[in-house]
């Protein structure tokens, strides 16, 4: 992000664009971490990935809460995150302003608040003590040694400071994590569980969504049909927990985990799942099935700065305001009052006669008859763009999948689902034209207009298969919607013809590839955390801790491994490159292009060049010739010749 | 051939405005509903349309390189150099000198009108050459705009073309009501000279190397075609490598390539804001008002900040720093209207005492130079490694393609890519990479794919995301659906039957596309849909109606003629197809029995819960939590679908008796309505009591004039619109109002207010409120009747008062007395 002076105007050319991204912004996301303290998640054993050191299940569990707030305070610094034990005896302490008392045994060790440093800092130094203490977290947080609080009455409480503590608009989530299968194995356990059903009802109906993560060990195994069965709902039927806020059913998939996969089964979940829109896809006439979008690739940026008023004791962040003036009067203009038209050009014309009243209007405006309009208002300019067109997608036929091709792509794909809420029967319909589509091999070709305010973009919808792969992540079944590039974005190619290699480079090039192929491999996302995002947010949070950061500790994991590629590949390498040297094609210099003025002979052979580098003579060659090398290198050629002669000498002495 | 170099294009418009210019004519308009009128204009200002659009296009463009010009001839008076100088070249006047053209120069063409002189001229062909042959490397050109009715010089016209030739100046005629075959259009009773001038245009352009004669009508059509400029991408040179250049330079590899664009998104240019200066300010001294002109002022934006240094907030207790709420949040706020920053406690800053930092969730971290150090990275392009393509998911590609083509001047470059992308043809594998712009630029990763061209071998980038662009939704599996055993189920309506996926085999079959093209060369059927003959609407329509209000000097009476129709080629699937695809269609309408579900009908919460703890342990959770109407009409859709099923393709048999496997499933049985026959296959509750009343939703509105109330707490329900809800409802109740026999309904529309209001106050949209209220009170004429009613109701109707506002966590600017007095 380059520090423009004017970052925060809104660019009108991007109101697309940032409609995009403000679907993600404008609602709030509270996630309360709902941890279960017992005996058993405090039990103590060897850390599997540090040697002499003990860790608990509870300690992983504080640490990939600890991770998700410090990547929610970054994504998403308005959300809110609390924390939640239950199965303790430490009392909530009185002190605390904020709302009612919780259920017994249950411990607010953070009410939810939006995030700041120092709740994240609290967490890390509690870890810490407890990485230097194994008992330290038995200590904070003393176990319930006769007996389990009912989960009811956790469910009570999470719902008592999800009320106190989030904002009314906000998505809700409760985390809950824990190793017990059966909480309440004695009898009586009927009332328990009806009560745990009916508070976590409750809970839903405050538009809560509970997402548990259970912990599973080989001594240990959970097993959800104990007691979870029959308190949280199947998984698969009836997922529809997106479709209205207050009506979010239980979560749609239960993750069983082992105590080591905990923190990245909860980045499945971390963002809340949103739909970009709802929209009617219409296959035909008289036959529209309803459909969600989604974002499932999107560029995440590193977050804009905010412009802050030093008060003394405090920052406060400035409020921006735009308005709109007409710059003769210095009169701010009611914004419906606006009209839209097309820019009227920079000065040009000399303006010679001065008989002609109508020019007589100062810069930047425009005389008509009294009466007349010659702009548009907002809602006419904004027809134009969609072209009268409602939002949906309108099915236009279908093609081979081999029509898709790769540079046919300008922006991300979105996502699409079926959405049974909207039309009844969405769903079979959906499922069998995905179905039919995969076995035909087909891409669907559709114009599509997703938000009232978009354009209409021609889309290929490109169908993916439900797959399941071993790390337990599924792809879910449903239409890639891939904007096509129209014949206005398409440039063609400046260049039509060039030198090509015989076979036997080819042969010498292929050698070489092949070891560097990575057999059944694909392009994995997940191997690469944008380097630059990472480094800002390390530097974000250093200053925010008011911390040094140390620029060495960073890692950009993008880096090509060039150590494996020489060990694999190096000799092969070294003969493909001997063989070029060695092509007939060294020798050759393609002919200078006959152009209308004849340029000076500045082909210069590298050698030649290298060879006035290596006598110190650089300085004996035309401000062209050097210019050209530098050319043909990548180089910057600007400046005066000691800086080219001096950028040529640097270009030699780093290779 | 090299692409026309962009800009460095003069043009000369040569206007004939003699007296037969100043005939009326009339035009049909059509505007962009279809609709079509007259209007009356004259031959002149119709030719000048073609000028106007012409000049518009370059002013659109906002090149200094395109510049114009205009010449008049057959005007009253004679201004011309050559005249100046030598005599001759009479009526013939410099209208406007060659510059660029900007809003000046269209409100000069505005005021040529035609002149009262008819006769002879001679066309002032060596005048114009004059200018242009001051632009020496330029593209010139020049039009001809003309009815042809006066007799023109004619003599040595061979000497001009050759003169004209050796310029390399092209000329495009635009004849008012000139003949045109294939347009076509022939004029009737054309008069003896103007057809003799035509063959005179004929065969002066045919003569030229580059000349046409149009008819008007057709130039001004032809303008609005979407035509795409071709951009040469500039090459960008980097580097390729593989493996370690620094410390293994002997087995690394070092190649010097361009990059260049293959696509580049564009984008509908932007609109500038306008508005209408009221001149009834007495600042207005020096200027003088003309009461016939109306004056539109461009508006420029300004920014300023804000400060609120008394948030009512009370602070952290961890004693943090606390922060307002998100700038952009107040933005809208403050850009809806009411700017009375003072009320909201603001206070103006100047930018200068503000500093650049980051929000650390409620953190403030410093950052002064609005950056932190960037990552160190160096320029080019890194091979990470190779994979089967096979392997590539499409739907990952992020962005714009790019080229990468070898070194133009260095064959032994040209063969070394050429062996890598010939390599990675044969092995089918894609390259991962990683590119840095420029030093120190953010890395991108992306693929590498060998392009596939007759002469020439190159590679194409695509970016991919990283690690932090992908976002990781859970969605339920659309067929592997699982009941409350465990068991997983064959049969369920959310599984397409044996039938249903024929008839959509059958559908997709008969809407393929792949032959439903035109012919090629050898007569077979290509595809239909092309990206090369795919124009942005958006684009191309926005141009369109920016060129019409720059040429046109009111909208409401010249409105905006339809788009293109090759912009519109695209929005319907070929005819061929729709034919073929008709019986597929009804089959698969009649066999899926898609239904659109009316929205939902809101249902107090407490009821759900009541409901929940009635149900027995057989039942599934699933459904019963959701408001009434939806879960009824969703459950009779399973249970008939399911019983459908069960029976098997019995036709038309009651399904009264319901098995045991269903039981499962069926979600509420006891509670759920009798199944239906099969023949009314979604008789759902909620859609039969209410069948068919016009819920009167005004466009783009989700709250009707016909049931504001129930459609307003519908929406309000579902929660996500609330915003929308409250400000169509506000809208609905003032037009209600105003209408005629409003008393009818007064009462139920102090309920939509009260309903409005608590809303508001619960939902934060306060300010919505006492905005909407404080507008309503003061507009005219008004609805005093209802105004009654609203004050008798009294303060619960009133402005809400930041101390109710406070309760409910929101806020307002509205005192308690304020509000207490403001309907009293």
């Amino acid at each position: 992000m380059p520090p423009y002076e004017d970052w925060n105007k809104i660019d009108e050319e991007e109101d697309e664009e940032l409609q995009d991204a403000s679907i993600y912004e404008m609602k709030r996301d509270v996630i309360l971490f709902c941890i279960d303290c017992s005996e058993s998640m405090l039990k103590l054993y060897d850390d599997p990935k540090y040697e002499d050191v003990q860790t608990c299940h509870l300690y992983t569990a504080l640490e990939a809460a600890m991770q998700i707030q410090k990547k929610k305070i970054i994504v998403g610094p308005n959300d809110s995150v609390g924390i939640l034990l239950f199965n303790t005896t430490r009392k909530s302490e009185t002190t605390r302003t904020q709302g009612s008392e919780i259920k017994r045994n249950t411990f607010l060790f953070q009410p939810i608040s939006p995030l700041s440093a120092s709740t994240v800092q609290e967490v890390i130094q509690l870890l810490d003590a407890a990485r230097e203490e194994p008992g330290e977290l038995r200590k904070t947080f003393p176990p319930l040694t006769t007996g389990r609080v009912p989960m009811g009455d956790v469910f009570t409480s999470c719902n008592w400071v999800l009320r106190d503590g989030a904002p009314k608009t906000a998505s809700k989530r409760v985390f809950l994590i824990t190793d017990e299968d059966d909480p309440h194995p004695a009898a009586g356990s009927k009332q328990l569980i009806t009560s745990a059903r009916t508070t976590l009802i409750d809970l839903t109906q405050a538009g809560v969504a509970v997402e548990p993560f259970f912990i599973s060990t080989e001594e240990k195994p959970f097993d959800v049909s104990n007691f979870y069965s029959s308190v949280l709902l199947p998984t698969n039927l009836g997922d529809e927990d997106e479709l209205q806020e207050e009506s979010s059913v239980l979560p749609e998939s239960i993750s069983i985990s082992r105590i080591e996969d905990l923190l990245s089964q909860m980045r499945f979940h971390e963002v809340p799942k949103r739909s970009l829109f709802s929209i009617p896809f219409k296959l035909g006439d008289g036959f529209t099935i309803g459909i969600k979008g989604y974002g499932l690739v999107t560029e995440q940026k590193k977050g804009s700065y905010k412009y802050f008023v030093d008060l003394g004791d405090r920052m406060e962040v400035a409020t921006v305001r735009t308005s709109y003036v007409d710059e003769d009067r210095q009169a701010d203009i009611d914004k419906t009052k606006i009209v839209y038209g097309a820019d009227l050009g920079a000065g040009g014309i000399a303006d010679g006669d001065e008989d002609n009243e109508e020019s007589s209007g100062t810069f930047g405006a425009r005389v008509v008859k009294a009466g007349s309009r010659p702009f548009y208002t907002a809602e006419e300019i904004r027809s134009f763009r969609t072209l009268g067109l409602e939002p949906g997608i309108r099915l236009l036929g279908f093609k081979d999948r081999s029509e898709l091709r790769f540079e046919d792509n300008v922006k991300h794909s979105q996502f699409i689902y079926p959405d049974e809420m909207s039309y009844s029967g969405s769903k079979r319909t959906f499922s069998a034209l995905l179905q039919t589509m995969v076995k035909k091999g087909k891409i669907a070709i559709a114009l599509a207009l997703t938000r009232r305010n978009a354009s209409p973009v021609f889309c290929a919808l490109l169908p993916q298969e439900e797959r399941n792969d071993e790390t337990g992540w599924a792809d879910p079944a449903g239409f890639h919607l891939i904007p096509l590039p129209f014949a206005d974005d398409i440039r063609m190619a400046p260049i039509d013809e060039a030198f090509r290699a015989s076979d036997e480079l080819k042969a010498s090039a292929r050698a070489w590839i092949d070891k560097l192929v990575v057999k059944n491999g694909a392009y994995p996302p997940d191997s690469y955390p944008n380097p630059a995002l990472a480094y800002h947010n390390a530097q974000l949070q250093a200053s925010a801790f008011r911390e040094q950061y140390d620029p060495d500790s960073f890692e950009d994991l993008t880096e090509p491994k060039v150590g494996s590629m020489h060990k694999r590949a190096g000799k092969l390498m070294k003969e493909w490159k001997t063989a070029i040297a060695e092509d007939d094609s060294a020798s050759l210099v393609i002919p200078a292009t006959t152009g209308s003025k004849r340029k000076a002979d500045v082909s210069v052979d590298e050698a030649e060049i290298k060879s006035k580098y290596d006598s110190g003579a650089l300085a004996k060659l035309r401000v062209d010739q050097l210019k050209e090398f530098l050319k043909s290198k990548g180089q910057n050629i600007s400046g005066k010749k000691a800086e080219l002669v001096e950028r040529v000498s640097d270009w030699f002495d780093a290779h | 051939m090299p692409a026309e170099r962009a800009g460095y294009t003069v043009t000369m418009f040569l206007v004939d405005v003699s007296s037969s210019m100043g005939n009326v004519r009339t035009l049909e308009v059509e505007s962009s509903d279809g609709e079509t009128h007259t209007v009356e204009m004259t031959n002149l200002a119709w030719g000048l349309q073609y000028v106007k659009l012409k000049i518009q296009d370059m002013i659109f463009n906002n090149r200094k390189t395109e510049q114009c010009g205009v010449i008049i001839f057959g005007s009253e008076e004679t201004k011309n150099v050559v005249n100046t100088a030598n005599g001759g070249y009479e009526n013939v006047v410099e209208y406007i000198p060659i510059g660029q053209p900007n809003a000046s120069t269209m409100a000069k063409i505005n005021a040529l009108e035609a002149s009262t002189t008819s006769g002879d001229h001679r066309l002032p062909f060596s005048q114009t050459g004059r200018y242009l042959a001051s632009k020496k490397t330029w593209t010139r050109k020049i039009v001809i705009v003309t009815d042809g009715e006066s007799p023109i010089e004619v003599e040595d016209w061979e000497a001009t073309v050759q003169k004209m030739d050796s310029l390399n100046v092209s000329l495009t005629v635009v004849g008012i009501d000139f003949d045109d075959e294939s347009f076509p259009y022939i004029e009737p009773g054309k008069s003896n000279i103007k057809a003799q001038n035509e063959k005179f245009y004929h065969t002066l352009t045919s003569s030229m190397q580059s000349g046409i004669v149009g008819t008007c009508a057709y130039a001004i059509q032809e303008t609005t075609m979407p035509d795409v400029k071709q951009v040469r991408s500039a090459l960008m040179g980097t580097v390729l490598r593989i493996g370690d250049v620094d410390a293994r330079a002997d087995e690394a590899v070092e190649l010097s390539v361009k990059a260049s664009k293959c696509n580049a998104l564009q984008r509908p240019k932007g609109w500038k804001k306008f508005a209408l200066r009221e001149d009834k300010d007495e600042e207005m001294e020096e200027e003088e008002i003309d009461p016939d002109k109306t004056v539109f002022a461009q508006l420029r934006m300004r920014t300023e900040y804000y400060v609120d240094r008394n948030p009512e907030d009370d602070t952290d207790e961890d004693g943090d720093v606390k922060m307002k709420q998100e700038p952009g949040e107040d933005e809208t706020l403050l850009e809806s209207g009411e700017k009375d920053p003072d009320v909201q406690n603001l206070e103006k800053v100047e930018k200068e005492e503000l500093v650049r930092g980051f929000k650390y969730g409620t953190t403030y971290a410093p950052c002064p130079d609005g950056q932190f150090p960037k990552l160190q990275t160096r320029k080019g392009i890194d091979i990470c490694g190779f994979f089967p393509r096979k392997n590539f998911r499409r739907e990952l590609s992020m962005g714009e393609i790019q080229y990468i083509w070898a070194e133009p001047t260095s064959p032994q470059q040209q063969v070394a890519l050429s062996s890598i992308a010939q390599a990675m043809l044969e092995k089918e594998c894609m390259a991962i990479a990683r590119w840095v712009s420029r030093d120190g630029m953010d890395p991108k990763m992306g693929v590498l794919v060998p392009g596939e061209f007759e002469k020439v071998d190159c590679l194409l980038w695509s970016p991919m995301p990283f690690a932090d662009d992908v976002r990781k939704y859970t969605f339920a599996s659309l067929d592997h659906l699982v009941n409350k055993k465990g068991e997983v189920l064959t049969e369920h309506p959310y599984l397409p039957t044996k039938e249903q996926l024929e008839a959509m085999d059958n559908f997709v079959d008969a809407m393929d596309l792949m032959d439903a093209g035109e012919k090629d060369e050898e007569g077979n059927r290509t595809p239909w849909f092309n990206t090369l003959d795919s124009y942005s609407p958006a684009i191309h329509r926005v141009k369109q109606a920016m060129f019409h209000c720059a040429v046109v000097n009111d909208i409401t009476t010249n409105p905006l003629p339809p788009p293109h129709p090759e912009l519109l080629k695209y929005f319907e699937p070929p005819k061929k197809v729709l034919k073929r695809s008709k019986e597929p269609l009804e089959e698969c309408k009649n066999i899926f029995k898609v239904k659109e579900i009316p929205k939902k009908v809101a249902k107090a919460k407490k009821d759900g819960h009541v409901h929940a703890q009635d149900e027995d342990d057989n039942m599934l959770l699933l459904d019963h939590k959701r408001p009434l109407g939806a879960s009824a009409s969703q459950m009779s859709i399973v249970e008939n679908s399911i019983s459908a099923a069960a029976k098997g393709k019995a036709p038309a048999e009651e399904s009264e008796t319901e098995d045991e496997e269903e039981e499962e499933l069926l979600l509420n049985k006891k509670k759920a309505t009798p199944p239906p026959k099969k023949g009314v296959p979604f008789p759902t509750p909620a859609r039969s009591v209410s069948p068919h009343v016009d819920p009167g939703r005004a466009p783009g509105r989700i709250v009707g004039n016909t049931y504001p109330l129930k459609d307003f707490q519908k929406n309000i329900s579902q929660g996500d619109v609330v915003t929308k809800a409250v400000e169509d409802l506000a809208a609905v109740i003032a037009e209600v109002i105003m209408k005629p026999l409003a008393a009818r309904r007064t009462q139920e529309m102090l309920e939509c207010m009260e309903a409005l209001r608590r809303t508001c106050l619960e939902e934060d949209e306060i300010d919505a409120w006492n905005l909407d209220l404080k507008k309503k009170c003061s507009s005219k004429p008004g609805n005093p009747a209802f105004w009654e009613g609203v004050k008798e109701v009294g303060r619960d109707l009133s402005l809400i008062s930041n101390q109710e506002a406070k309760k409910q966590g929101g806020k307002s600017d509205v005192t308690e007395n304020e509000a207490g007095e403001f309907l009293s």
